[in-house]
C-alpha cells in the first residue's frame, strides 16, 4: 500500500527525469550536427606529369607535399609530412651523395629531411634518425597512367621501402 | 539663495526597497548610504558592504584578479569592433586582417589593444594563480562552510579557458602562424590512442584544415569560450564573497581569537561611588569592527577603478607603441623555419620536442606524451593540490608561510621549469628547431626549396 506522498514524489522525479532526458537529447542533437558527415577531401590519386619531365634526383611537389625521386628510369615517392606533428619537412642537400641499400636495393641518397617545427631529422630514404619523429616518412605507391603514361601517386597507399617504379 | 535652495530638504523617506535616485553616491555621507550603494546598484552588488583592510593591501593580492578581469573586459570591448571588420573565411580572413591593419582608421590600434590585452591576460591570470598558490589562498581559514578549494579548481579551469581563447584567437588571421598552429595543435589531439583521429576530425570539421576549421575556431573564439569564461568569472567572484572574502582577511579572525581581550579600563558608576577597573565588559570579536574594515563604497571600488582604468590606460598607450605583427598568408605547402608558437605555448613546444621515447620496438610519440599526458598530469595536479595540502588553517592567506615551505618549493621548481623551457624555446631555438646560443648567428637557409 503506497502512500499518496510517495506517488507525488515519484511523479516529481519522473517529471525531472523526463525534462533532463529531453534536454540531453536536444543537446545531443545539436552537438551531433557538428560531426561532419561528408569530408570534401582532395583526391588521393594524383597525376604528377610525364616521368621524363622529372629531373634526376629529387623534385618537391608542394601541392601533394611529396618528394619524387628519379634515378635513371627508376622512381619512388616519399611524403614530406613529418610523422611527429604534421609539419612539412624540408630537403637539405648532402655535401656528398652516398649510395646505400634501401629495402635491399642500392639507392643514391642526395638529401636529408629536416622538420622546422620540432627538429626531427630523417635520412634521404625517410628513416627517422633524430628528434621526436616516431616513424619514418611514408613511401607512396607510384604507377604510370595507362591512358597517357603520366606518373600517378596514390596518397592513400603506403608502400614498403623496397618499392620502385621502373619505366622502360 | 540658489545654493540654499538646492540643499537637501527633509523629504518623505523612501518606501522599503525603493531607491529613488537614478544613481548611487560614490561619496556616501554615511555608512547607510555606503551600504545602500552596494545593495541598490546592480554593478556593485557582488561587492560586500564592508571590506577587510588586509584584503585591500596592494602587496597582498597585487590585484591580479581584478587586472585579469579588466583585461577580459578590454578584450570584449576591443573585440566587438573587430568582429564587424573581420571575415571568417579562408579566402578573405587574411585580407580582412590586412585591411584592419592598413586601411581601417584606428584599425591597427584596435587590433593591437586586442592582441596585447590577450598576451597580458595570460600573464595576469598566470600570476594570479602563482599569487594564490604562494599565499595559500586556496585554503580554508577558520570560517565554517568555506569551500575555497573549489574556487581554486574554477580558477585553474579559467586559466585553461584563457589559453584556449588565445589559441583560437591567433588562428583567425589565417597566416602562417595560424595555419601551422592549428596543424600542430590538432595533431596533438590526434595523437591520443583510439579516439584521437575522431577528436581531430571534430575539431577541424573534416580531415583537412579548411573553411570548417576556421569557422569552428571563430565561433569558439567570439562566443562559446568568452561566454564560458564570463559565467565562470561570475561564479568565481560569487564564491570569493561566499567564502568570506580573500584568505588574507581571515588572518584577522585568527588574530582576534588569539589576542586576549583585556578588561576594558572603564568606570562603573554605582550608587556608592566610582569603582575603577571592574567594569563588566562584553568581549566582542566582530570581524566587521570599524577599525578592521572600510566601506566598499568608496574605498574598495576606488581601488578597483584605479586597477581597471590603469589597465585601460597602459594598454591604450602600449597599443600605440607596439603594432601587431602579421605573418605571411597561410601556405599549407611550406612550414616556416623555425615555426614557433606564441611564447606562452613554447614550453609545450619544447616538451613535445623532447618526449618521444623508444622502449625496445615500441615508440611513444612525444605528441602524446608531452602534448597530452604531461600537461594533463600537471593540470590535474594543480586542480587537486588543495586536497594534497595538509598545512593548518593558519597558513591560509600568508605569503610564503613556513608551514607550506615544501609545497612552495615544489611549485617554484615546476614554475621555474616551465619558465626555463619557455626561455629556451623563445631565445635558444633556431632553424630546424636546432639549439643556438643568442650570440650564435643562424645559418642562411633558403626560404624555398
Amino acid at each position: 500500500m503506497s502512500h499518496p506522498k510517495d506517488r507525488r514524489e515519484f511523479l516529481v522525479k519522473m517529471g525531472i527525469a523526463a525534462g533532463c532526458a529531453g534536454l540531453a537529447a536536444q543537446a545531443g542533437a545539436s552537438l551531433r550536427s557538428l560531426v561532419p558527415n561528408v569530408s570534401y577531401d582532395a583526391p588521393t590519386t594524383v597525376k604528377l606529369g610525364m616521368p621524363g619531365d622529372f629531373p634526376d634526383g629529387l623534385k618537391y611537389l608542394p601541392d601533394q607535399r611529396l618528394f619524387v625521386f628519379r634515378e635513371g628510369n627508376v622512381y619512388h615517392a616519399i611524403s614530406a609530412t613529418c610523422t611527429h606533428l604534421g609539419c612539412t619537412v624540408r630537403a637539405e642537400a648532402l655535401p656528398q651523395p652516398e649510395t646505400v641499400s634501401v629495402g635491399g636495393k642500392p639507392t643514391r641518397l642526395t638529401h636529408r629531411f629536416l622538420c622546422p617545427c620540432h627538429g626531427s631529422k630523417y635520412t634521404g630514404d625517410g628513416q627517422n634518425v633524430a628528434g621526436p619523429a616516431p616513424r619514418p616518412l611514408a613511401w607512396y605507391h607510384l604507377e604510370l597512367a595507362p591512358e597517357d603514361g603520366q606518373l600517378v601517386v596514390d596518397l592513400a597507399q603506403e608502400v614498403d621501402r623496397d618499392f620502385r617504379l621502373a619505366t622502360v | 539663495m540658489a545654493r540654499l535652495a538646492r540643499k537637501p530638504t527633509v523629504a518623505a523617506p523612501e518606501a522599503p526597497h525603493v531607491h529613488s535616485r537614478p544613481f548611487w553616491s560614490l561619496r556616501p555621507r554615511s555608512d547607510r548610504e555606503s551600504g545602500d550603494a552596494v545593495a541598490s546598484n546592480f554593478l556593485l552588488h557582488w561587492f560586500p558592504a564592508k571590506a577587510m583592510k588586509p584584503s585591500m593591501k596592494w602587496t597582498y593580492s597585487f590585484w591580479l584578479g581584478t587586472a585579469s578581469a579588466a583585461l577580459f573586459l578590454l578584450l570584449i570591448v576591443s573585440g566587438l569592433p573587430l568582429m564587424f571588420l573581420y571575415i571568417p573565411s579562408v579566402e578573405r580572413a587574411y585580407a580582412s586582417i590586412k585591411d584592419i591593419e592598413f586601411v581601417v582608421t584606428f584599425g591597427s590600434w584596435l587590433r593591437s589593444v586586442h592582441r596585447l590585452s590577450a598576451h597580458l591576460m595570460v600573464v595576469a591570470v598566470a600570476l594570479h594563480l602563482v599569487r594564490v598558490f604562494f599565499t595559500g589562498a586556496y585554503k580554508n581559514g577558520t570560517g565554517r562552510g568555506q569551500r575555497r578549494q573549489w574556487n581554486w579548481v574554477v580558477g585553474v579551469v579559467m586559466l585553461l579557458v584563457t589559453l584556449l581563447l588565445s589559441f583560437t584567437g591567433y588562428l583567425l588571421p589565417w597566416d602562417q602562424l595560424a595555419f601551422w598552429a592549428v596543424t600542430v595543435g590538432t595533431n596533438i589531439a590526434a595523437s591520443v590512442p583510439a579516439v584521437g583521429a575522431t577528436v581531430r576530425e571534430l575539431l577541424i570539421g573534416g580531415r583537412a584544415i579548411e573553411q570548417p576549421t576556421l569557422i569552428r575556431f571563430y565561433a569558439l573564439h567570439v562566443f562559446v569560450l568568452p561566454a564560458l569564461l564570463g559565467i565562470l568569472f561570475v561564479y568565481h567572484m560569487w564564491r570569493v564573497r561566499k567564502d568570506g572574502g580573500l584568505a588574507g582577511g581571515d588572518r584577522e579572525a585568527l588574530l582576534a581569537e588569539a589576542a586576549p581581550t583585556a578588561v576594558a579600563p572603564g568606570k562603573t558608576y554605582t550608587l556608592l561611588g566610582v569603582a575603577s577597573g571592574t567594569a563588566p565588559t562584553v568581549r566582542v570579536a566582530s570581524l566587521e569592527a570599524p577599525h578592521r574594515t572600510v566601506n566598499a563604497v568608496p574605498d574598495l571600488i576606488r581601488r578597483a577603478a584605479i586597477v581597471i582604468l590603469g589597465c585601460i590606460a597602459v594598454l591604450s598607450i602600449l597599443a600605440v607603441l607596439l603594432p601587431s605583427p602579421l605573418e605571411e598568408a597561410a601556405n599549407p605547402m611550406i612550414t616556416p623555419n623555425p615555426a614557433k608558437a606564441p611564447w606562452y605555448f613554447l614550453w609545450l613546444q619544447e616538451i613535445v620536442t623532447d618526449t618521444t621515447v623508444h622502449v625496445g620496438s615500441l615508440t611513444i610519440n612525444g605528441a602524446f606524451l608531452g602534448g597530452v599526458v604531461l600537461p594533463g598530469i600537471l593540470g590535474t595536479l594543480m586542480a587537486l593540490w588543495p586536497w594534497l595540502d595538509r598545512s593548518p588553517a593558519r597558513a591560509a592567506g600568508v605569503w610564503f608561510s613556513p608551514e607550506r615551505r615544501t609545497q612552495n618549493a615544489v611549485f617554484l621548481v615546476l614554475l621555474l621549469l616551465v619558465l626555463a623551457l619557455t626561455i629556451v624555446g623563445t631565445f635558444l631555438r633556431g632553424p630546424y628547431w636546432d639549439f643556438y646560443w643568442p650570440w650564435q648567428s643562424w645559418p642562411e637557409i633558403p626560404a624555398r626549396i
